[in-house]
């Protein structure tokens, strides 16, 4: 599973925030930071106010600000829907194609 | 055959009204790119909205409030989507027209509508005839973003989760425009509240369908638990529902505004061109007169000296 990967898409309410490949996230769910890696369970939780982390596969670290909101994943797909997004300490924004 | 400075004048301020109207076409044709905009911003966030409440279906059975109404509450809210300005032919007042229908049928049937308005003219329609109206709401109807279906779903899910006592409603009805594409556009009316959720046919096909069933219908997570997780999830749904909605009603705003315009701006040129031919029939009536006149006195005159 070392180079595996999952498709994450982020998107908030007015506007889509980061879509690509994945080694791992950090989520703030609601019972505290959760890791999510390829190929966990199917899972929809609610995510508080909070960083969140995407780990790309070449190793660069996406960080956003994010409000409330949910997150599923399902089919090596993670979907994270939130209310609003601000990325932080973001050094790849512009090779990451963020829209 | 009318004066030609009247004629003139007439031409001339049908030339500046050419132009206005001319300009507010192209003005709305500019904002269609902006409607669209917003509207393709807002898509992914719905589709994911929407694909996480088909998950929630097909994982459970939803007994969410919001999924199930409340009979014996007579009051009901009625929102309707009407446009901040004129100028977009019969946009408002077909949904106005539609608005006093729903309002009659649900009288008929025995339910106590309120009335929810969003847009300047509904509001000035309504404010001018005294109506009783339970909130409204303008400003940015041609691209109504977030914030504004933020509150105006807020107030709707406020007085839905209300007890009837307190002036809470059973049902939630929203008169909007349906854009079909840019020359149709249709009133409708959406009950939004309870939320009927319609399970989807899957329509992937290939090798990855059974794969996705086996492996999404056996364990599917829900942290903390399903109830919380309704409780984010339905308001959500319901608020990106409302600014669809929203959107496509602004969409048909445009689209009708455009059209309204075109055919203004045609009427006038139309108008133009044949006040131009009365004015130039006068014109050479006068002369043609003139000449009669010229050719019967110098006629008048030979005779004489004859």
């Amino acid at each position: 599973m070392a180079d595996a990967t999952m498709h994450v898409n982020i998107v908030a309410s007015d506007h889509p925030v980061w879509s690509g490949d994945a080694k791992s996230v950090t989520i703030p769910a609601y019972s505290g930071g959760m890791g999510i890696l390829p190929g966990h369970e199917p899972v929809l939780t609610v995510i508080r106010e909070g960083d969140l982390v995407v780990v790309d596969p070449s190793g660069a670290r996406h960080s956003f600000e994010v409000t409330d909101g949910f997150i599923s994943f399902d089919s090596n797909k993670l979907t994270v829907v939130i209310e609003s997004a601000r990325s932080i300490s973001n050094q790849k924004l512009d090779e990451s194609g963020i829209g | 055959m009318g004066s030609q400075l009247a004629l003139k004048s007439r031409i001339a301020s049908t030339g500046s009204l050419e132009k206005i109207f001319n300009a507010q076409e192209m003005i709305a044709a500019s904002h269609i790119a902006q409607a669209r905009e917003v509207a393709l911003n807002a898509k992914p966030y719905t589709d994911a909205i929407f694909d996480a409440v088909q998950t929630l279906v097909a994982h459970t059975h939803i007994t969410h409030p919001i999924a199930k109404s409340n009979e014996d509450n007579p009051q009901v809210a009625v929102l309707s989507l009407t446009a901040d300005r004129g100028m977009a032919g019969a946009y408002t007042s077909s949904i106005l027209r539609e608005t006093e229908d729903l309002l009659n049928r649900l009288e008929a049937k025995g339910k106590k509508p309120q009335l929810y308005v969003y847009g300047r003219r509904g509001v000035t329609y309504y404010k001018y005839r005294n109506y009783d109206l339970a909130q409204t709401w303008e400003g940015d109807t041609e691209k109504p973003g977030v914030e504004v279906a933020d509150a105006i779903s807020r107030a709707l899910m406020d007085a839905y989760m209300k007890p009837e006592e307190e002036g809470g409603v059973s049902e939630l009805y929203i008169v909007y425009t349906e854009f079909i594409n840019m020359v149709v556009q249709k009133v409708r009316v959406l009950r939004m509240l309870p939320v009927e959720i319609v399970q989807m046919e899957h329509e992937e096909a290939g090798p990855t369908t059974s794969e996705q069933a086996e492996s999404a219908m056996p364990l599917y997570a829900f942290e903390p638990s399903l109830e919380e997780v309704l409780d984010v999830v339905m308001p959500k749904y319901v608020r990106s529902r409302i600014h669809e909605c929203l959107l496509e009603a602004a969409a048909s705003e445009v689209a009708c505004r455009q059209n309204a315009m075109h055919t203004a701006t045609e009427n006038a040129r139309n108008l133009i061109e044949d006040l131009t031919r009365k004015l130039n029939a006068s014109r050479q009536a006068s002369i043609t007169q003139e000449l009669t006149e010229i050719i019967g006195s110098a006629d008048a005159l030979s005779n004489k000296e004859e």
